[in-house]
């Protein structure tokens, strides 16, 4: 029994002098649904490839189930993939598209008509089954394209960024549809996003990608309660986490718009101060850094209103839930008073990224 | 000022109404968001107010004045669309006098215009920039600008911000409420995005097949749905449905005995409640039983918007998602006790209306 559905040692690929992959190195364990998340342009693409052996690295190693399969073709890997453009043949059948990966294996036609059935059952697509691409929604094309990468029966699947493009009421039944997939499987999905909200909704290990390296690794809501890097807290979170600019010294971190004390020892110079928007309250507390902001949009989700807020130049976001009466009646002035409490402020290293301390307390 | 009156308005391409018997009236001097998803017939019905499509059958009138065979010209609307649509090789200046100038106004007009339109879009530093040295939302806003200088008495807007980069897409947005709040004219604004939609809208004119299935204000369209689509497309995730099978109605009165204790009082129409909706956050989780809480199994949680966690709670086989805040949602694992008021519990019939 192997220990680790994929392992990726030490991965690096350039494009000239341009580094893409820096030195990547994780494990993922069986089971799991990791998710990938790195902001457009940091990489993923090249990392899915990659691992899928549809590129070559320039060092390093690629494990599925323990084996090096760094120098094995990418159709001897066995690994289930469901590439971002979800190309479907179009004078093929749906039935046809979800089989051609077997028919690239020679599965037998019972094998064949096992996983169709599993997977279109699974992806509630049974009843298109004979139909032409041309004939699907977008919606449903998707559908198609994400069953015939699980039609392979394995237990690791690579997804590459399947939901991007789709409008968000699909996405939300297709991330629903696709963690219970995993579920019912018993299988290892190695998810690639650069969508925050469905790496929150999905993920339960998250690997945040940043300058073609895995910065961080870890339970999904350790890694958002406490990022141990400035990426991890930029790219997950939505809305996106407040980034302040500052400086440390004498242990207080200080900025054009607030000033905390800070738990930081021996840092001192240029720092981050990261605050998630649902850590900056309405009103006045006690104890909590209080700031005068005007608002400059109020955007309605319906269960959630996300203010945009102006505190001297800066813009600081908050969210209010709907629920929330006492909060959105304060929302209703263009100028409103907003506070945070100093735990809630995260202080980051301008030079090395890292988190260094939190807020302790009032100057 | 003048209402839109939309009366049996059509468009029929082939055996297929893309819009299908709409009668509408969109008030004038506010902002009206058609919205649907992709293929309800929201640009069809736009295009045909603005005369670029003829209606199959039906009229439109602005007013009393019936312009349904009116040419587009006529119809004095502003337009604004996907795409930004300027003239390229010329400055911002430019882009904004050229609709202006063929309008023959008198030059110190056009120069007021030019300047106030300017000034509202937050372009005054720009003016004199060529367009293609600018950003896509930035080009947005200077055929907004093109739009709204004319002074039209009407202003479509198709889908704007759907084609712009992401980071310029929130000061477009922000510039647009901007601009809404400060504009006296009837305002049609397209979109399949519902958080603009609830943002920009004074009303919201839902779509469905053709149909407009509700019109109202923002919060009445999500708190007072309609109809069953009105509940699913509104709101991530939609709201929560229940069907007839674990519903128990006597002359009176409905309820779901597995979710929630009370009787919902719903008079002599209880017997036609086929499904009950509940939104996620309107359920009250508790994480020690309550007196006239129901129990509930955790199957999974999620993180969400703003740091909340997503439940998906299975009640005996009746399934509900529920929304709590960041601290709570923490402290969760396999059990939990709910409670929903009954304010918060929608009734639909058989056929998806709202009871």
């Amino acid at each position: 029994m192997s220990s680790s559905s994929l392992k990726v040692v030490g991965l690096s690929k350039a494009f000239g002098d341009r580094k893409v992959l820096d030195e990547i190195s994780f494990t993922i364990p069986q089971n799991d649904f990791a998710v990938i998340c790195g902001r457009p342009g940091n990489g993923k693409s090249v990392l899915v490839r990659s691992i899928m052996g549809l590129e070559t690295v320039d060092a390093g190693q690629v494990l599925v189930r323990d084996n090096d399969v760094t120098e094995t073709n990418s159709g001897s890997r066995n690994i289930g993939y469901v590439p971002q453009a979800f190309a479907l043949f179009p004078h093929f059948s749906v039935r046809e598209n979800i089989e051609y990966p077997l028919d690239l294996i020679k599965a037998t036609q019972e094998v064949k008509s096992e996983a169709v059935t599993r997977v279109a059952e699974l992806l509630k697509i049974s009843d298109l089954l004979e139909k032409l691409p041309s004939q699907l929604s977008g919606g449903q094309k998707q559908r198609v394209a994400i069953a015939r990468g699980l039609a392979k029966a394995t237990d690791v699947y690579l997804l590459d960024d399947p939901l991007v493009g789709l409008d968000f009421k699909l996405r939300e039944r297709l991330i629903d549809d696709l963690r219970l997939t995993q579920e019912q499987l018993g299988v290892t999905f190695v998810y690639v996003t650069s969508d925050p909200l469905e790496a929150l909704q999905l993920a339960k290990t998250i690997l945040i990608l940043s300058d073609g390296k895995i910065v961080e690794q870890g339970p999904l809501a350790d890694v958002y309660d406490k990022p141990s890097q400035l990426a991890s807290l930029t790219t997950l979170g939505f809305p996106a986490a407040n980034i302040i600019v500052g400086e440390l010294e004498g242990g207080a971190f200080q900025s054009p718009i607030f000033s905390v004390k800070t738990d930081v020892k021996g840092e001192s110079g240029a720092a981050f101060a990261g605050v998630r928007p649902e850590a900056v309250m309405l009103g006045q507390h006690t104890g909590a850094v209080n700031l005068k902001a005007r608002v400059t949009l109020l955007e309605n989700l319906g269960s959630e209103i996300v203010a945009y807020l102006d505190v001297d130049g800066t813009q600081v976001i908050t969210v209010v839930s709907r629920t929330d009466s006492d909060a959105l009646k304060l929302l209703n002035a263009a100028d409103v008073s907003i506070s945070v409490r100093p735990e809630a402020i995260m202080i980051f290293s301008a030079s090395t990224q890292r988190a260094i301390g939190k807020g302790v307390g009032r100057v | 000022m003048f209402d839109i009156h939309l009366k049996n308005l059509t468009k029929s391409f082939g055996s297929l109404n893309a819009v299908d018997y709409v009668t509408f009236t969109i008030p004038h001097s506010s902002v009206t968001v058609l919205l649907g998803p992709s293929g309800c017939g929201k640009t069809t019905l736009m295009r045909m107010i603005a005369g670029l499509e003829k209606p199959t059958r039906g009229s439109i009138s602005f007013g009393e004045f019936d312009v349904t065979r009116v040419s587009t010209r006529r119809r004095n609307i502003g337009m604004v669309f996907q795409y930004p649509v300027i003239y390229r090789g010329t400055s911002v200046k430019r882009n904004l006098e050229l609709p202006l100038l063929s309008e023959g106004l008198d030059p110190k007009v056009i120069k007021d215009r030019i300047h106030s339109v300017a000034e509202l879009l937050g372009i005054s530093d720009s003016l004199n920039k060529l367009v293609e040295d600018l950003d896509n939302g930035t080009r947005q806003k200077i055929a907004v600008g093109r739009a709204i200088a004319r002074e039209p008495k009407i202003i479509l807007f198709d889908e704007p911000i759907t084609n712009i980069d992401i980071t310029a897409k929130l000061e477009l947005k922000r510039s647009l409420k901007e601009v809404f709040g400060r504009l006296s004219q009837t305002i049609i604004y397209v979109t399949h995005d519902q958080t603009e939609a609830m943002t920009l809208a004074d009303q919201i004119a839902l779509m469905q097949d053709g149909v407009i299935t509700q019109c109202a204000p923002p919060a009445e369209v999500y708190l007072k749905p309609a109809s069953q689509f009105a509940g699913w497309f509104l709101g991530n995730p939609g709201m929560n449905f229940v069907e007839k099978k674990d519903l128990k109605s006597s002359a009176t009165a409905v309820t779901a005995p597995s979710l929630f204790s009370q009787s919902i009082q719903v008079g002599t129409r209880a017997g036609e409640v086929a499904v009950i909706g509940v939104r996620a956050e309107a359920v009250n989780v508790f994480t020690k039983q309550i007196v006239g809480a129901t129990s509930a199994r955790v199957l999974r949680k999620s993180l969400g918007i703003g740091g909340q966690y997503l439940l998906d709670l299975d009640y005996g086989g009746v399934l509900l998602k529920a929304r709590v805040n960041h601290n709570l949602g923490k402290e969760i694992t396999g059990q939990v006790w709910t409670t929903i008021d009954s304010d918060d519990i929608a009734l639909f019939d058989e056929s998806g209306v709202a009871i």
